[in-house]
């Protein structure tokens, strides 16, 4: 048996393909960026441990994620937030998580996007099932994890082929993702969701920035409407109840250890803000959440910096406006005392 | 650690550097040895550590006590101290809540209302392997079977060896203890095999099981609807080809990675989806365990020395425990006492109705083999009673109705591969990879082998959890 052969022939080939599928992708117009993944949101949420009443959480869903900048933040209030908002996620199991298991009492920034924050509090449900898996990894994981996570970044922030995104885009080119883009007639009943490619690029620490490719490119930026447009069609009415219900207990909790809780309303536009308005007015919903919490609030249409923002995609602010966003709301917040300046102390 | 990881890569090549290094006398490698191990185990959860070495400390007292001793009543209390102990282990941390669960219902149908509490402690993985491993040590030490371990290094090192430590092989005491005993040194056509083997078990388990097949059988077993015919078979044979390639292959890069140290460990699969029947199965699919089942409950039992009927109930017997070995649950009994059924029909038909084997009839006979193992999967991969029962009306009453959850795709790629699959098996029953691999060229299996890093890397796979780990 001649395997040395056998084994200079492997390495060759190995080498030639990886280098090659790489080079493709690269040319193809994909470039290296982090993927968004439960070991990250980990990283994040273990720095809540050590997290003091100057500190800054933010919670909520993609809308959180994407239009709080943190490097912007920082800038202005000389701390960095823990950037801990989770893309098609309810921000109340990540709330009852941290007002539960850890003693920070500083400031926790929540988005409101009606449609996830309203959602349900079923475990089993989309939107509350992937914060609370998110928690669950937190709490489970191993040394072997970490030590896994640690070194793959490094090679996630170097090479296109580590793209595997837990979002399972459309456009991943993991091998499982690939067979997954291949169709062949359709058997199921069920309607068939849109490609739905990814539109942020992650980095470290934890924050998200929409591609540009998004703001210039229509066709694009549609793709990805039309996924919202079929969430819409396609979700459950709104549990107002039991939503409010469960974050009144903890935001009441909250409270009593000395926390501050800011709601913050985050941008959306065109149909999907039509389509908000429709199924979860502001007077029904917003307005009696605002209410009923009794803590500083700001809603995107009640403030005239950010009346005049769109949405490339209906949803999210881009990179520029995000930045903007976060200035702006970073001064308010200041001004109003809300949050301490770091940078003057 | 898993292997499928990256820290698993970094670890391995660190402990071979360690490994080969002249710096080490044998004894300091095979401290390192352990230390590594330990480590590799005490990177899930290191408190569960104190286990293994519970584990250890217990069964190589035990064996040292039992190597001296002549006084049978003594004998036999060192013998039951090991098996407290392990047996303990396993009950207390794998099958509490099943026990008290059934406790609770039992009392609760004489209307007591009683409400039980579940502990929810973590099993500590593995435990099933190395607790039977280090028992079948002990256990051999009372039939004199084996010879005791010459220093408590080379026993820590057996109950602890990290390729095998969390999912086996099971080795027995005398076929991986000796090898300890004098400097091991892989030659480079070993080691080169070695990484070869490792390369099939993570191409196994990376692209195979979890790239494949798990969407496809977590999608059918994860819904809650009555599913069309066709589903429910797609379902259960790529969960049929997931376990296979899961468990085969974490078997093969064991295999792999200690014989990259010089090591022997003995194989574990052999191409079992071509059995023809169920004994053959059960000498084909996870060898270590049927085998320890054999030696260590069946013959005990009675095995075939005292007549049909006691052969029968300790063919059973012993199948209902090899299910509730994989999991607490009834589901898993069932699974158990299914191929239990398979043996004992099987051994009528041999009794009743002979028939030759032939060129002709082995393929349908493999198939058919085959088809009745997936049946058996549907229960040892459904959670729950309802869910299994619901597969098995779908798979037989050609549910038309039925939901169809898959896409066209799918069925073709799950079919395909697992035809795939069992004509491998078919092919490879009489031989073996390295009997093959001596009549391939060279350049044919370097170019298999580079293909298979490639899908290896291209698929990445998430470190999904092998899934004879919680067994």
């Amino acid at each position: 048996m001649q395997l040395k052969q056998s084994l200079l022939i492997a390495v060759a080939i190995s080498i030639i393909s990886i280098i090659s599928w790489e080079l493709y992708w690269r040319s193809q117009g994909y470039h290296p960026t982090l993927n968004d993944e439960k070991a990250l949101w980990a990283i994040t949420r273990s720095k809540v441990e050590d997290a003091t009443k100057e500190d800054v959480i933010i919670l909520g869903s993609s809308r959180a994620y994407f239009d709080i900048q943190v490097d912007e933040w920082e800038k202005l209030t000389g701390k960095q937030p823990l950037q801990l908002a989770s893309t098609g996620s309810s921000p109340l199991p990540t709330f009852h998580d941290i007002v539960n298991n850890t003693s920070f009492n500083g400031t926790i920034i929540i988005g409101v996007t009606p449609g996830l924050f309203f959602s349900t509090t079923y475990p089993q449900a989309f939107p509350w099932q992937r914060p609370q898996s998110k928690v669950d990894f937190y709490e489970n994981r191993t040394y072997a994890q970490r030590l896994n996570y640690r070194l793959s970044v490094p090679l996630q922030k170097n090479l296109v082929l580590m793209s595997a995104d837990e979002e399972e885009w459309s456009d991943d080119i993991d091998l499982k993702s690939l067979l997954k883009g291949i169709q062949m007639g359709h058997r199921s009943a069920d309607p068939i969701m849109p490609p739905f490619y990814n539109f942020g690029d992650v980095s470290l620490p934890r924050n998200i920035k929409m591609m540009e490719r998004t703001v210039t490119d229509t066709a694009f930026a549609n793709s990805i409407i039309k996924v919202w447009h079929f969430f819409g069609k396609g979700a459950p009415p709104p549990d107002k109840k039991s939503t409010m219900a469960f974050f009144m207990k903890d935001l009441k909790r909250f409270k009593e250890k000395n926390g501050t809780v800011v709601l913050v309303r985050c941008p959306s536009s065109g149909g999907v803000r039509m389509g908000e308005n429709m199924g979860l007015p502001k007077a029904d919903f917003w307005d009696d959440l605002v209410s009923q919490a009794n803590v500083k609030t700001y809603h995107f249409e009640d403030l005239e910096q950010f009346k005049h923002l769109k949405c490339p995609e209906e949803s999210h602010l881009s990179a520029k406006d995000a930045q903007y966003f976060t200035r702006e709301l970073a001064k308010i917040m200041l001004n109003e005392g809300i949050v301490p300046n770091s940078k003057s102390n | 650690m898993l292997f499928n990881s990256l820290s698993f890569l970094v670890f391995l090549i660190l402990v071979l550097i360690l490994y080969y290094t002249k710096l080490f006398s044998w004894t300091n490698k095979k401290r390192m040895l352990l230390l590594a191990s330990y480590v590799f185990y005490g990177l899930w959860n290191p408190p569960l550590v104190i286990l293994l070495w519970i584990s250890t400390f217990v069964d190589w007292s035990a064996g040292k006590k039992l190597a001296i001793e002549d006084d049978e009543r003594k004998r036999k209390a060192w013998l039951i101290l090991s098996m407290v102990v392990n047996l303990g282990f396993l009950a207390f941390f794998k099958y509490r809540d099943f026990l008290l669960d059934n406790f609770t219902t039992v009392v609760n149908s004489y209307g007591y209302g009683y409400q039980s509490k579940p502990m929810d402690i973590i099993l500590p993985m593995g435990i099933s392997f190395y607790t039977f491993q280090t028992m079948s040590y002990t256990i051999d030490m009372y039939k004199r079977q084996t010879e005791r371990a010459k220093t408590f290094l080379d026993f820590a090192l057996y109950v602890t060896f990290f390729p095998q430590l969390v999912a086996g092989p099971i080795v027995r005491a005398k076929d991986l203890i000796s090898q300890f005993y004098e400097e091991k040194k892989a030659t480079t056509n070993q080691f080169i095999w070695g990484v070869f083997l490792l390369t099939i078990g993570l191409f196994q388990k990376i692209v195979l099981a979890d790239t494949f097949l798990s969407g496809t059988a977590d999608t059918v077993f994860g819904s809650d609807k009555l599913l069309h015919g066709l589903d429910a078979w797609i379902g259960t044979i790529a969960f049929s080809g997931q376990i296979f390639f899961d468990f085969a292959g974490y078997s093969t890069c064991a295999i792999g990675i200690a014989l990259m140290l010089g090591i022997i460990l003995p194989d574990n699969f052999r191409y079992p989806y071509a059995s023809l029947g169920f004994s053959d199965l059960w000498s084909r699919w996870h060898i270590s365990l049927s085998s320890w089942l054999k030696d260590y409950l069946y013959i005990p039992l009675g095995g075939n020395r005292h007549g049909i009927i006691r052969m029968y109930v300790a063919l059973m017997v012993t199948m209902l425990l090899g299910g509730l070995w994989h999991g607490a649950a009834w589901t898993f009994i069932v699974w158990g006492g299914l191929h239990g059924i398979y043996l004992i029909l099987e051994k009528l038909q041999k009794r009743y109705v002979p028939f030759k084997i032939t060129a002709w009839n082995g393929i349908p006979l493999a198939f058919l083999t085959f088809s009745c193992i997936n049946i058996t999967w549907v229960f040892f991969r459904a959670r729950k009673f309802d869910t299994a029962w619901n597969m098995i009306k779908s798979m037989f009453y050609a549910q038309t109705e039925g939901a169809k959850i898959l896409d066209t795709f799918t069925i073709v790629k799950v079919s395909v591969l697992i035809a795939i699959l069992f004509l491998c098996h078919w092919f490879m029953r009489d031989t073996s990879m390295k009997d093959v691999s001596l009549k391939t060229k060279p350049w044919v299996l370097g170019v298999f082998w580079g293909i298979m890093v490639f899908l290896i890397v291209i698929a990445q796979g998430s470190g999904e959890q092998f899934i004879y780990f919680q067994f």
